[in-house]
């Protein structure tokens, strides 16, 4: 072979290389850390709830953006705070990435009892501003839970000494209203801030 | 010898026969009050010196109404919260209290403050007295 060719050869090699590493590329999408996106996107049930505000939260209510739910309660000291916690820095990494749009963090009280409207909103704001706080009657709550598979139960206790046991989920709910995909405990910031935006390209 | 060599040897010496406290206190974070509802979460790790199992059978603090021993856990994929008796350290041994397991529930501050002090009580015996600051904000 002459220096010709050899020359040739050693491109169209790389080339060759070039066009296979793309082609894999564009066939294998990245691969997601630790969400679990349905197959189909499920509609929500139908239910009626409030906000912090007092305004009513049906199913319409999340559509046009992004949400990301979790179901606690306000008087719980541990996994409710810890889980808002990394919702809220994950967003924060994620707004300071310039992703745009931007998940809404949203509470979901399984503890009506107590959560009042006014108490939800001046829980959810302490985790940062545009959070929505939900709360309502037990039996709207559960028209909403039982519809996507989310467990709560309240314990016996004394008074307003008691806790509830409650999925540890957390839902995205996709701009048409449905629910997307699920992240399940333990939630980390880094599978929010890796999984969010590779779900939301996708859609 | 050097007159400082002197002194390095007698604090070394003094170190060295101390007695340790039978209860130690690290890591010690407490949350601040949540706006509504005024509870805070202690974690720390307690570490027992002595020679016998120490029971922390109660927790008080001047700057709460009530403090909790509580267990959290996750069970297929629900999360649970339990009052626990005790928090039990064997002789020599580390308990560690973290976010998602053991922890003191602090209940209704009784005003504004910056520090927050836990006694720990073996039934009727303090047995540990801690000064913590709030956590700052993490976000």
């Amino acid at each position: 072979m002459g220096p010709k060719n050899f020359i040739v050869a050693i491109v169209l090699a790389i080339a060759l290389s070039a066009g296979i590493f793309l082609a894999t590329r564009l066939q294998t999408p990245a691969a997601l850390n630790s969400a679990f996106v349905l197959p189909a996107p499920a509609p929500l049930p139908g239910f009626s709830l409030v906000d912090q505000a007092g305004n009513t939260i049906t199913g319409d209510s999340f559509r046009d953006h992004w949400d990301l739910l979790f179901f606690g309660f306000t008087h719980c000291p541990d996994i409710c705070p810890a889980t808002l916690q990394v919702l809220a820095a994950a967003r924060s990494q994620l707004a300071a990435a310039g992703q745009a749009p931007l998940p809404r963090i949203v509470l979901v009280s399984v503890d009506p009892e107590r959560d009042t409207p006014e108490l939800m909103g001046k829980y959810v704001d302490y985790f940062g501003d545009g959070n929505l706080g939900i709360t309502g009657s037990i039996d709207e709550l559960k028209k909403l839970t039982s519809g996507l598979g989310i467990y709560f139960e309240k314990q016996p206790g004394q008074g307003e000494d008691y806790a509830v046991d409650h999925s540890a989920a957390v839902l995205l709910i996709n701009p048409d209203g449905d629910f997307h995909a699920l992240f399940s405990s333990p939630h980390t910031i880094e599978n929010y801030v890796h999984d969010v935006p590779l779900i939301m390209e996708r859609q | 010898m050097r007159p400082y060599l002197v002194v390095a040897a007698i604090l070394i010496g003094a170190c060295s026969t101390e007695r340790q406290p039978p209860l130690v206190a690290t890591d010690l974070v407490v949350t601040r009050p949540m706006p509504g509802t005024g509870i805070s979460a202690a974690y720390l790790s307690l570490t027992n010196n002595t020679e016998k199992t120490i029971s922390v059978t109660r927790v008080t603090s001047v700057q709460f109404r009530s403090v909790q021993l509580h267990e959290s856990m996750l069970e297929n994929g629900v999360a649970r919260m339990r009052a626990i008796p005790e928090l039990e350290i064997p002789p020599g041994q580390t308990l560690t209290l973290q976010r998602g397991g053991k922890h003191l529930m602090l209940i209704r501050p009784k005003g504004p403050a910056d520090i927050v002090s836990l006694q720990f009580f073996d039934e009727d015996s303090l047995v540990l007295s801690v000064d913590a600051a709030f956590e700052t904000k993490a976000h």
